[in-house]
C-alpha cells in the first residue's frame, strides 16, 4: 500500500488520488480516484446534474503522474508545464471508480512527458499528453 | 540540401507541428531557440524524442542538447557523428 498523504502534497478539496494499484517509478502509475456526491465541485457543476470537470480529469492523471517520482513530493517543486492532445469521450459522474494509467514516455532537462488514460469499466473517458517541469 | 539535413528538418517540423512551414524556409544557420525558429524548453523534448525515435540517437543530457541544438547545421552534424550505420 503507498501512503497517498505522505507522497502528495495536496489536499482537500485538491486530494484527487484515493489508491495507488501499480507502481513503478520512473515508468508507470496506475492509480484510483473514487468518484461520489460529496464532491465539493457537484455543488455547482453542475446543479442538478453532476459531472467531473475534464480539467480535473487532468489534474487526477497529473496527481496519479506523481507516483513516477521515487522520492515524496512534500518540498518538491514540480508542476505542470503542457497539457497536449488531451481528448474527453465520456463524462466521469457521481458512484464510477476511475482507473487512472499514467505511463512515461521521455524526458530531458528537467521536463518529463506522460501519456494518460482515465477509464472506468474499461471505458476510456479521458486521454492527454502532459508535461511537468521540475524546477 | 544534403539528404540528412533535409530529414532532420522535416522531422523538426512534423515533431513540433509547425504547419505551414516548408524545409526550405528553416535556415541551416539559425538558432533553433530563442531568435531563431523560437523554440522552447518543451520543444526541446519533443526533438529530444523525435531524434531518438527517427535516428536512433539520444541526446542524453543538457550539455549534448545546448551543442546539438545550436543550429540545423550543428543537429545535423551531431546525429551524424553519433549515428551508427
Amino acid at each position: 500500500m503507498t501512503d497517498i498523504q505522505a507522497h502528495l502534497p495536496h489536499r482537500y478539496p485538491f486530494l484527487l488520488v484515493d489508491r495507488v494499484l501499480e507502481r513503478e517509478p520512473g515508468v508507470r502509475v496506475v492509480a484510483e480516484k473514487l468518484v461520489t456526491y460529496g464532491e465539493p465541485y457537484f455543488q455547482g457543476h453542475f446543479e442538478g446534474r453532476p459531472l467531473v470537470p475534464g480539467v480535473l480529469l487532468l489534474e487526477m492523471l497529473a496527481q496519479a503522474g506523481g507516483f513516477l517520482e521515487t522520492d515524496s513530493l512534500h518540498g518538491a517543486a514540480i508542476f505542470l508545464a503542457a497539457v497536449q492532445d488531451a481528448r474527453f469521450k465520456a463524462p466521469a459522474l457521481p458512484g464510477d471508480r476511475l482507473r487512472l494509467e499514467v505511463a512515461a514516455a521521455g524526458a530531458f532537462a528537467g521536463l518529463m512527458k506522460l501519456m494518460g488514460t482515465v477509464s472506468c469499466e474499461d471505458r476510456e473517458l479521458c486521454t492527454a499528453t502532459l508535461l511537468v517541469k521540475r524546477l | 540540401m544534403s539528404d540528412l539535413k533535409l530529414r532532420v528538418k522535416e522531422m523538426i517540423i512534423e515533431r513540433l507541428k509547425l504547419e505551414g512551414m516548408t524545409p526550405d524556409q528553416i535556415e541551416d544557420g539559425a538558432p533553433l531557440f530563442g531568435d531563431g525558429l523560437g523554440l522552447d524548453s518543451i520543444d526541446a523534448l519533443e526533438l529530444v524524442l523525435g531524434i531518438e525515435q527517427v535516428f536512433g540517437v539520444k541526446i542524453e543530457d543538457e550539455a549534448a542538447g545546448l551543442k546539438a541544438f545550436k543550429s540545423v547545421q550543428s543537429l545535423t552534424d551531431f546525429i551524424a557523428e553519433h549515428a551508427k550505420a
